[in-house]
């Protein structure tokens, strides 16, 4: 299929699915329907993707462009609206389009919950639109169509964050995620601004053109304002603040979305102003990206570790990964900037398979969450428990993910970090001493925050399915319906075929980065069944095989069993209640909750949260021997919300209260101010025209 | 720098500044003691190496002094002194303990980062362990502003001396033997001045924790 | 050296690696009791533990799931194949490429993410107290290991261990250069923590207080407790292989010929015995720790690191 039809599919999928949703708003035949068209659009998406990234595109898609500005006639009419610029911008397509196809067969089962609660319009259309418009992002070749669709992303999802306003905490949420967005819009837009040639062309080559004239100041000035508006958008310490509230309040399928693609398009831009516009810069800007990148990591993984919404840990979870894909990439613009281009592509490599990873198995916990949301109404981990008896295949894609997360061999979330742990070894040829000493900072911390991450998922894991359920509503928990079940294990299976397939993914992702910012054209990675980096000593290479530490992992766990049947060990099982050192009588209440798993934890690093207890005792009205209830309270300050957003929102509100002076209600006012500024306007243009 | 001579002496100078790490590490006063006069028997032993080597007569003196007044003597002064005014066996530093080490571990970073031009110029085969010297400047300084008992101070000003000292033998050779000894008498007198001090701050608080110094304010 | 012998001296080495488990850990424990004036049981005790485990009945906690079965088959699956990746007697060898040291990092820390889990699933608060302190060491070891690795793979140019032996054995004075002598104590330190030995974590005891490894299998018994046992004492095995070939490789076969083999072993038992010795004096030496002490230690562990990585790499 050329590229021009897999492009009109595309588009015609999304639209599709928007278009039923939005006459129908109710009834199993509309969800379908609608999520069809988002799988049809997905899987174009992928189609596109793979073809430019396997180097079978048929290179621009005149048709868009047709349709798109024929008042410009001629070949001007191509050039500034639609194209697949670059194989960087595929593997971005690529990421929306795979993680699309489960999101919108996950949908269906999810939706089914609102029937006759909720009108389907708004959810179903707004899904094709956010899918859409996230697609285009990274097609964009102009300012003009890339903005156009970066806030149609931005409004499409807010809207569907809001699907669920009825409850108090959304709508804060939705202003914030709403507030967010504009902010890093204006940096965006006045990055972009500051790159446009004299003669106003938007279009992204004729930016590079002209970046390249522009003094280094300035270069690094574009850089900053981009990395903001981007960061605020990926997710970056201290932009981060709307991530926790905002994905959480979404529907799950969203809350996927929006974790496993949305938040990589500010990768994408990052990368775009970084590598595309700007051809590379100083060594500090990836010095700086790589700070942001390791402290994001940190700090999103601590206080992941103190939460016990399920979806807000998954959320700061997000910001943990988003600092680990920074790493890579801050990682891979410094060695570009020390002339170290082998050191870089393994950077950026790192950078984009943990984009990808992450895609996958995020968008796997978030719909794993969602499964447990749908079958316990509660988002809670200490009103759960003993789910995997109740929902056992939710339970096992779950553990995938989680052990994904957590970077275990020999999924894919280990293969990603050890790319990016083997560039930041690298280090070590950086010649600037004083800045080689931020790897082995960045490693150490890398290394503490993947740790954490997997304490925290066996907190998340083992509160929320093992053990003895904590409420009725855990008790009572059943299965999620088969379509959210396919989309899981889809997912799980990608994140083992993801990292059994690294020697097949890193040097197509090395090919992505060719020819960007001065790296070189082929990727020096080799291609066999393994797979092996070059490292900066001359002749030696990193090597691991994640499809053979699965397959030798498969063979020693069936190999263990068979052993003990051949020298005859015991066979015998008996189920009895739990021992716990002799004690008889076990209820729901002596288990470990998640507070108290994290609490070691939350002690050690004390300095950080600065945690308060609450404890408060209620006696047995006849005697004070007897308690009747303890409650347990624990909290921890969060630092970004109270010091630094909470004055700056203050100070916006008080500045706003005194303009709000001009709003007196009269008619005569807002008449006088219209005259006024008519009058002033005249003024102006008689001077001008002076 | 290979040679077998600069890796002894930078593993002398490692165990040096390693002493001085446990100053953050343990929190009683014997421990305290003990790690100081650990660090004077490795900083003699280092002078001493440095000695037979270079076959510097001075150095051979500074190593005995090292060994007979720092290494034997301060110790059981310090110890004393920690008999008579002890007080509570810890106090809670100013700064948790896994915190001070892991900021004990980054001023040796930084104080690499100073060092570097200084090992560019150096030629001698000791050059390498002049940043752990360094570092044990640093350390000791965090140590001093970092802890509340005055006697965990006096150490800690002790390890800055010493500090010092392993400094200059590394650079140099050691330093002009005039200069070492009024170094070396300085440490003294301040060490006496500090006892004194200590004496009184006892009497006056029933306690050497510096924080109740503020209360001369009121 | 040629393909099929190199696998059949890799899969000799991790069954010798198996064999040899038992003993290691019952002569540490015959150590300490010696050291403490008992006659302690002999040495081959853990073998006949292991033999009578076998041979008894499970019994499982009727709140556990598919998880609690399965998870000591994971964890002595992941330890195997470690053994497989350490260099125990000959270095390099084919499975050399399918992983390195932070291959190896990471499968054991597969191996303690199922055993926590394990230990919260039948629900009780002594398992859910030992996941959480496990999980709290294992985390706080993380940048200790990592750093360790990034100074070893400093002076090898990669992390595969079998460069790291051979850069060793070829520049024998780096051996007792600084920087590896304070990753060695670095990562003496992770082993006591990852291992849960003295000052971490008291394996001979049974009480609530001092446990981290035993209160997370104390619901365990039969072949599946037989088969955690052994993962642990493999995995002792392990970290002493990797501190005495790694660090002192010289005794590690680098052809595959009986004699090689033969003095590889017999280095091998060499270095474990002495390691086998430190370990048991310094546990009777040391009182264990409370729990929010041991961040301290690992901080110490984690300065040592930074150390060895600022002596090792920033002076070259």
């Amino acid at each position: 299929m050329s590229s021009g039809v897999l492009a009109v599919s595309m588009i015609a999928g999304y639209l599709g699915g928007a278009l039923v949703a939005c006459m129908f708003s109710r009834g199993r035949l509309v969800r379908w329907l609608t999520a069809a068209g988002a799988l049809v659009g997905g899987a174009s998406a992928l189609a596109l993707a793979g073809a430019e990234l396997t180097g079978r595109s048929s290179g621009n898609l005149h048709v868009l462009g047709y349709l798109a500005r024929p008042d410009l006639g001629g070949p001007q009419q191509y050039v500034q609206v639609l194209h697949i610029v670059d194989p960087l911008a595929a593997v971005f397509l690529a990421v929306v389009g795979a993680l699309a196809i489960p999101a919108a067969l996950y949908s269906v089962g999810y939706t089914r919950a609102w029937e006759g609660r909720r009108s389907l319009r708004m959810p179903g259309a707004m899904l094709n639109l956010f899918l859409l418009s996230m697609s285009l992002v990274p097609l964009a070749g102009s300012i003009f169509w890339f903005v156009l669709f970066w806030e149609g992303m931005a409004i499409s999802s807010y809207l569907l964050v809001m699907t669920e306003a009825d409850e108090p905490e959304t709508v804060s949420a939705g202003n914030w995620y709403l507030g967010m967005t504009q902010f890093g819009l204006g940096f965006i837009l006045a990055a972009f601004f500051l790159l446009l040639p004299p003669d106003g062309s938007g279009d992204f080559t004729a930016l590079a053109k002209h970046a390249a004239t522009l003094s280094p100041g300035l270069k690094s000035l574009v850089f900053v304002l981009a990395l903001i508006g981007f960061g605020a958008k990926a997710g970056l310490v201290p932009l981060h603040v709307w991530l926790p509230s905002a994905h959480p309040a979404a529907p799950s399928h969203v809350s996927a979305l929006m974790s496993g693609v949305m938040i990589k398009l500010g990768v994408y831009g990052v990368l775009l102003f970084g590598l595309r516009l700007l051809g590379g810069g100083p060594a500090w800007w990836g010095g700086l990206v790589l700070t942001l990148g390791a402290v994001s990591a940190l700090l999103g993984v601590l206080y992941a570790l103190m939460e016990h919404d399920l979806k807000r840990l998954l959320a700061y979870h997000s910001i943990e990964n988003i600092g680990i894909i920074f790493i890579g990439v801050g990682a891979g613009m410094m060695f570009l900037s020390y002339g170290l281009p082998e050191l870089a592509v393994l950077g950026f490599v790192g950078g984009l398979y943990h984009t990808i990873n992450h895609a996958c198995f995020k968008g796997l916990l978030f719909l794993g969450a969602g499964s447990v949301l749908h079958a316990t109404h509660t988002r809670s981990m200490e009103e759960m428990g003993g789910l995997i008896k109740r929902m056992p295949r939710t339970a096992l894609f779950f553990l995938v993910g989680a052990a994904a997360i957590s970077a275990l061999p020999p999924l894919n979330g280990f293969v990603s970090e050890w790319v990016v742990f083997q560039a930041l070894l690298g280090g070590a040829s950086i010649p600037k001493r004083e800045v080689a000493v931020l790897m082995p900072v960045a490693v150490a911390m890398l290394a503490l925050a993947s740790g954490l991450a997997a304490a925290c998922f066996v907190k998340a894991f083992g509160i929320t399915f093992l053990g003895i359920a904590r409420s009725h509503e855990a008790e009572q928990a059943h299965e999620a319906p088969a379509s959210m079940q396919v989309a899981m294990a889809a997912l799980a299976l990608a994140c083992v075929v993801l990292g059994a397939a690294a020697y097949a993914m890193v040097p197509a992702l090395g090919r992505a980065v060719a020819g960007l910012g001065g790296l070189p054209p082929a990727s020096a990675v080799t291609v066999s069944w393994r797979l092996s980096v070059p490292l900066s000593a001359p002749g030696a290479v990193g090597q691991i095989s994640p499809l053979s530490i699965l397959l030798g992992l498969v063979i020693l766990l069936a190999a263990i069993p068979m052993a003990l049947w051949l020298f005859r060990a015991s066979r015998a099982l008996r189920v009895s209640d739990t021992w716990g050192c002799g004690r008889i009588a076990q209820t729901p209440r002596m288990q470990y909750t998640a507070t108290a798993f994290a609490e070691p934890l939350r002690r050690i690093f004390a300095a950080l949260y600065r945690p308060t207890e609450d404890v408060s005792v209620d006696f047995h009205p006849e005697s004070r021997y007897f308690v009747q209830s303890i409650a347990y309270r624990a909290h921890i300050v969060p630092w970004f919300e109270r010091y630094l957003y909470d004055p700056v929102i203050d100070r916006v509100i008080a500045w706003a209260a005194r303009v709000r002076a001009i709003q007196s209600g009269s008619l005569h006012a807002y008449l006088t101010y219209l005259v006024g500024a008519l009058v002033i306007m005249l003024g102006l243009l008689m001077l001008w025209g002076r | 720098m290979d040679s077998a001579f600069g890796q002894l002496t930078v593993l002398g100078s490692s165990l040096v500044l390693l002493c001085g790490l446990t100053l953050l590490w343990r929190r009683g006063s014997a421990a305290h003691i003990n790690a100081f006069a650990a660090q004077s028997v490795a900083l003699a032993a280092t002078a001493g190496l440095i000695a037979v080597v270079t076959g510097g007569r001075e150095l051979w003196v500074v190593a005995v002094i090292f060994l007979g007044l720092k290494g034997t003597l301060m110790p059981i002064l310090l110890k004393r002194m920690d008999r008579r005014f002890g007080g509570p066996r810890e106090l809670e530093p100013y700064v948790n303990t896994a915190t001070s080490l892991v900021i004990g571990g980054l001023l040796v970073v930084l104080a690499y980062i100073v060092t570097w031009p200084i090992l560019d110029v150096s030629r001698l085969p000791t050059r390498a362990g002049m940043p752990l010297a360094m570092g044990l400047i640093f350390v000791s300084l965090f140590v001093i502003i970092s802890r509340k008992k005055a006697l965990t101070q006096v150490i800690g000003f002790l390890a800055l001396e010493n500090g010092i000292a392993l400094l200059a033998m590394l650079g140099t050779y050691g330093i002009p033997f005039i200069v070492e000894i009024g170094v070396f008498l300085d440490a003294l007198m301040g060490f006496l001045v500090m006892q004194i001090v200590i004496y009184r701050i006892q009497e006056t608080f029933e306690s050497i924790d510096v924080e109740q110094l503020n209360r001369l304010s009121q | 050296m040629p393909l099929q012998t190199g696998y059949t001296v890799a899969i000799a080495q991790t069954a010798l690696a198996l064999l040899l488990a038992p003993g290691l850990v019952g002569l540490i424990r015959w150590l300490k009791a010696r050291l403490q004036n008992r006659r302690g049981a002999p040495v081959w005790q853990p073998y006949l533990e292991l033999r009578k485990l076998f041979a008894k009945e499970v019994v499982v906690s009727s709140n556990a799931s598919w998880l609690f079965r399965t998870a000591p088959f994971v964890v002595f699956a992941s330890t195997v194949a470690v053994a497989f990746l350490v260099p125990v007697l000959a270095a390099p060898l084919p499975f050399d490429s399918v992983g390195d040291l932070l291959v190896v990092v990471y499968l054991l820390l597969l191996g303690t993410f199922f055993l926590a889990l394990a230990g919260l699933d039948p629900g009780s608060a002594f398992g859910g107290m030992g996941s959480s302190r496990e999980m709290t060491v294992a985390a706080l070891s993380e940048p200790t290991v990592a750093l360790a690795i990034f100074a070893l793979a400093l002076g090898a140019g990669s992390t595969n261990l079998g460069q790291i032996v051979a850069r060793t054995m070829a520049d024998p004075a780096a051996a007792v250069s600084p920087g590896y002598l304070l990753a060695f104590g670095a990562l003496f330190v992770v082993t006591l923590a990852e291992n849960g030995r003295l000052p971490v974590d008291n394996p001979a005891t049974h009480l609530e207080l001092t446990m981290i490894h035993e209160a997370m299998i104390l619901e365990y018994s039969g072949r599946y407790l037989a088969l955690i046992e052994w993962a642990a004492w493999l995995k002792v095995l392990l970290f002493f292989s990797l501190l005495g070939n790694l660090f002192v490789p010289w005794g590690v076969a680098t052809v595959l010929t009986w004699a090689a083999l033969g003095w590889a072993l017999a280095t091998l038992v060499a270095k474990l015995v002495v390691l086998a010795v430190v370990l048991a004096v310094f546990e009777t030496r040391v009182a264990k720790l409370r729990l929010f002490r041991v961040p301290e230690l690992l901080a110490v562990s984690f300065v040592l690191a930074v150390l060895a990585i600022t002596v090792s790499f920033l002076v070259r």
